[in-house]
């Protein structure tokens, strides 16, 4: 029987080890952005990465076309009946939208926290141990993407930039179970209700909205939208809609269950979302908030 | 020849795993099952076995290097993993005889460990709060039949590869 390690191994092994719980803790620090060795391998990595990433993308789209064309029938049918009640929806929509453009003229308020340029990316890779839920797309710094900003599909909204490098950038998606993810989201309607999305319920597979305000009445299948009061995130983007409501585990306030709008597996075409009406520090970020809620469970 | 063709397939193996779990996590019925590609480690434990355990090692930090810069964001996690597994393996395979099917069962087995001990870290900075039969069920098990399936076809491929270059440095 061999020994499993002589001495100068031995000796290896522990400044090893030393020195990866010194690497592993300096990269759990709760850090405004990645060092410039790490943006570098994310940039050219990440390059390499698009590489194997197009052709898949483009593959996985034309499958789904030959699925859509299948489909196509019984889409159209159901699609012929909803059209009359979009035509209505949308002169209604053209409507208001004048409305509120001449009411905003009148008070003079020019900027809406609605008002958002959305930045095309494609996404590239996913975190393959997918502890975290973290994706990586291709626009960075360069193309204007800033960390903390909201991304999101045609569906609704599906995470935020948290790291930033020049050409590429790290999204982590809603679905994460890090404590540290906060979304300022509104219930809207006669009274908004607003909340934190905050939180993952893995067996439900569904987003904890937490601190609601136990005053306001809530009701299953209400939708749930970004508010735009974090700072950072634009005013209105669809995070999901409300499965179930109860109280916290202190009973101050509510607490309610939302399942998603976006669809999480199988990523390609997202956009992040540069919200035009700009403030110097919101709460949508970790940094400010990271103080407070940390014993909430 | 044999000097360049394995780093580039170490190159097109990480860049694969990523496009893998893109497809991640696989719904069955009311269940979801995560996938996780391994296809590097599976590689690494071949390179040490059939060709040397020094190159594995160093392809192993270099690798496990850039996983944790691209990847995960906590530097330290895979750039030890990968090593110590090379290590463990070169280790476990001068006690047995180096049949191919020992050799693929052994990197099963290995990659069950990589996913046991990830599991560990990511409930250890509670990156995760799943149970560990949910991690079993959900998690453990898919991710070997996904990663046997990988090792089943190119298992054979890559001994012939090693086989080739002529150079038996194994078990050094």
């Amino acid at each position: 029987m061999p020994r499993f390690f002589s001495n100068k191994r031995l000796i290896l092994l522990l400044v090893g080890v030393i020195v990866l719980v010194a690497l592993i803790s300096f990269s759990l620090r709760d850090r405004q952005n990645a060092t410039l060795p790490e943006q570098l391998v994310k940039d050219v990595v990440g390059f390499g990465q698009t590489l194997f990433s197009k052709p898949t993308h483009f593959l996985t789209g034309t499958l789904s076309k030959i699925d859509g064309i299948l489909n196509t029938y019984e889409e159209n049918k159901h699609l012929k009946a909803r059209l009359q009640e979009y035509a209505s929806t949308q002169s209604e929509l053209v409507d208001i939208k004048a409305d509120n453009k001449k009411l905003r003229d009148i008070i003079g308020k020019q900027e809406s926290l609605r008002d958002y340029e959305p930045i095309q990316a494609t996404v590239i890779s996913r975190n393959p141990d997918q502890w975290e839920e973290k994706v990586i797309i291709d626009k960075g710094t360069e193309h204007g993407v800033r960390m903390n900003m909201a991304v999101i599909t045609a569906n609704g909204l599906i995470g935020k930039v948290v790291l930033e490098a020049k050409f590429k950038s790290t999204v982590e998606l809603l679905t994460t179970e890090n404590p540290n993810f906060r979304v300022a989201a509104v219930i809207p309607g006669e009274k908004p209700v607003f909340g934190l999305i905050e939180g993952y319920d893995a067996e439900r597979d569904e987003l904890i909205m937490k601190r609601i305000d136990s005053n306001f009445d809530i009701k299953e299948g209400q939708k749930v939208e970004s508010s735009g009061l974090g700072g950072i995130f634009p005013k209105g983007l669809l995070i999901g809609e409300v499965t179930k409501v109860s109280t916290d585990d202190f009973g101050l306030t509510k607490l309610a269950y939302i399942r998603p709008a976006a669809n999480f597996s199988m990523l390609d075409h997202v956009m992040v979302a540069n919200r035009l009406s700009k403030t110097n520090d919101g709460t949508d970020g970790k940094d400010s908030s990271s103080d407070e809620g940390e014993d909430e469970s | 020849m044999s000097r360049f063709i394995i780093p580039l397939i170490a190159v097109v193996l990480f860049y694969l795993e990523p496009v893998f779990s893109l497809f991640s996590p696989v719904t069955i019925g009311q269940n979801e099952y995560t996938l996780v590609p391994r296809l590097v480690i599976v590689f690494l434990i071949f390179i040490t076995v059939y060709y040397s355990r020094k190159q594995a090692i160093i392809y192993g930090i270099v690798f496990g290097l850039l996983y944790d810069m691209y990847h995960i964001d906590i530097i330290g996690v895979y750039t030890f993993l990968y090593p110590v597994i090379c290590y463990l393996t070169a280790f476990i395979i001068r006690q047995v005889h180096r049949h191919i099917l020992t050799v693929m069962a052994l990197s099963i087995v290995m990659i069950a460990l990589v996913e046991i001990f990830s599991y560990l870290f990511a409930s250890l900075i509670s990156l995760t709060t799943i149970g560990f039969d949910d991690f079993l069920s959900s998690r453990l098990l898919p991710t070997l039949i996904a990663n046997s399936i990988f090792v089943g076809m190119f298992g054979y491929l890559f001994k012939q590869l090693f086989d080739k270059s002529g150079e038996q440095l194994a078990g050094i």
